[in-house]
């Protein structure tokens, strides 16, 4: 099944205006879509969708207070729906809505939607490094870093859900739509990645009780590590609050950042995350710390050495 | 102030049905929340139960509270707890507690934390 992967998380949101400051404020583009919808996109198009949490357009909620209301995929055509539909409705109800795209409840009571994707084809530059032994990437007099660059999420990248049950989950992703399972963090659970798209993961879930059943983070891709720490940065000498990172994980090898959210989400920036195919075979290690990232690192104010007794200026 | 005590604020600079934070020490690794609920002020480390060794609750400074200023919230996964006694009521850490801060008030009205709090990171008990 051609699934390329997330283009829409919705939100029914508790404080609206705080949500709309903070998605601008991470970089996204704010569209209208109506009287009580708002889109923020990325580049591509892709993004989060928020609503008041009682607006009536919005699918039902979870049965916990998690904020996500909808999972928007987007898959390559029209055959890929039929396919979609033909499957799912072998055990449940599947709408047809005009557009042509399905909705429809997964195992565990998320709601999807599946529609031909939005993303518009984003043609431009990765970060470029000059290294010893290869080509420089970039040419002489251009700039690797200055003031005033440009350091806005591309893309949405992956979706991560607190699952109660994760064999049904994972069941439900690899056998019915296709998923396949990149690496396994013991204990935590497995990275997933939809037949048409090559990136390590765009779903991870996480074992936890029934009561925290809901959205733990959405993440956006970045040019590169140091687009994510500009962003980071300003974002941070906006008054946001960072929860981990910037670091960059193993499993994926994507750097990460990641902030609290009035969506009671956590918001990540990631960037040069890995790339696989079919030959791959999916690794394991325990969850944990270690696991979890090559390094991890804090941020902290300006700071530069000057004006010691040695009489070092720093000039 | 006492010796052994480290002043976070006056107690007019958090207005009623508020709550800030306060970094008790420049590096101390958490802050401390402060909430007037009422006119009596409580005070926890801004440190949720959910995860090990605890992580900072706020969206945006001093954003501690959710929408309708009721509880405490954790906005890394929505986890509510009540002011008065820091316990979570709603999400992953039911059955857990905020870290509670004793706070002294002088005459002048500044309000004060026991100096440990600057090294305080996790969650205790
Ligand atoms: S870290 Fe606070 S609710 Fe998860
Ligand atoms: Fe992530």
């Amino acid at each position: 099944m051609r699934i390329i992967g997330p283009d829409y998380l919705v939100f029914g949101v508790d404080d609206l205006e705080g949500s709309k400051t903070y998605l601008k404020d991470f970089g996204l583009k704010p569209v209208q879509l109506d009287d009580t919808g708002w889109l923020y996109e990325a580049l591509d198009g892709t993004g989060v969708i928020i609503r008041p949490k009682s607006d009536p357009s919005l699918p039902a909620p979870l049965e916990t207070k998690n904020m996500l209301r909808q999972q928007i995929y987007g898959v390559e055509d029209a055959g890929a729906l039929d396919e979609i539909e033909a499957e799912m409705s072998k055990d449940r109800r599947v709408t047809r809505l005009s557009d042509g795209s399905l909705e429809f409840k997964d195992d565990l009571g998320f709601e999807l939607r599946f529609q031909v994707t939005i993303r518009r084809e984003l043609s431009m530059p990765a970060e470029k490094i000059n290294a010893p032994g290869a080509p420089a990437q970039r040419a002489p007099n251009e700039l690797g870093v200055t003031d005033d660059m440009a350091a806005l999420p591309r893309s949405l990248s992956h979706v991560v859900l607190f699952v109660p049950d994760m064999d049904k989950v994972v069941r439900f992703f690899c056998d019915r739509l296709g998923f396949v399972v990149t690496d396994v963090l013991t204990g935590a659970g497995p990275f997933l990645r939809p037949q048409a798209n090559d990136d390590h993961h765009t779903h991870f879930f996480i074992r936890t009780p029934a009561y925290m059943q809901g959205c733990e983070h959405l993440a956006f891709h970045m040019g590169g590590p140091t687009e994510l720490m500009v962003a980071g940065d300003r974002f941070v000498r906006k008054g946001y609050q960072s929860f981990w990172g910037p670091g960059r994980h193993k499993f994926g090898s994507n750097w990460f950042w990641y902030f609290n959210s009035p969506l009671g989400v956590h918001f990540e920036y990631d960037a040069d995350m890995d790339k696989h195919d079919d030959s791959w075979v999916a690794r394991e290690a325990p969850n944990g710390p270690e696991a979890s990232q090559i390094f991890l690192l804090q941020w902290r104010e300006k700071w530069a050495p000057s004006g010691g007794p040695e009489g070092g200026s720093g000039a | 102030m006492s010796a052994g005590q480290l002043r976070l604020c006056h107690r007019d600079d958090i207005p009623e049905g508020a709550a800030r934070g306060f970094l008790p020490l420049p590096d101390a690794p958490r802050n401390v929340i402060v909430v007037n609920r009422g006119g009596q002020l409580h005070a926890y480390m801004d440190s949720c139960p959910h995860y090990r060794g605890g992580t900072p609750m706020a969206w945006r400074k001093d954003a501690y509270l959710d929408a309708e200023g009721a509880h405490i919230a954790c906005h890394a996964h929505g986890a509510l707890f009540d002011i008065e006694t820091g316990a979570c009521v709603s999400g992953p850490c039911l059955g857990r507690k905020l870290t509670r801060v004793p706070l002294s008030e002088a005459p002048d009205g500044s309000i004060s934390v026991p100096a440990q709090v600057a090294g305080r990171a996790a969650r205790e008990s």
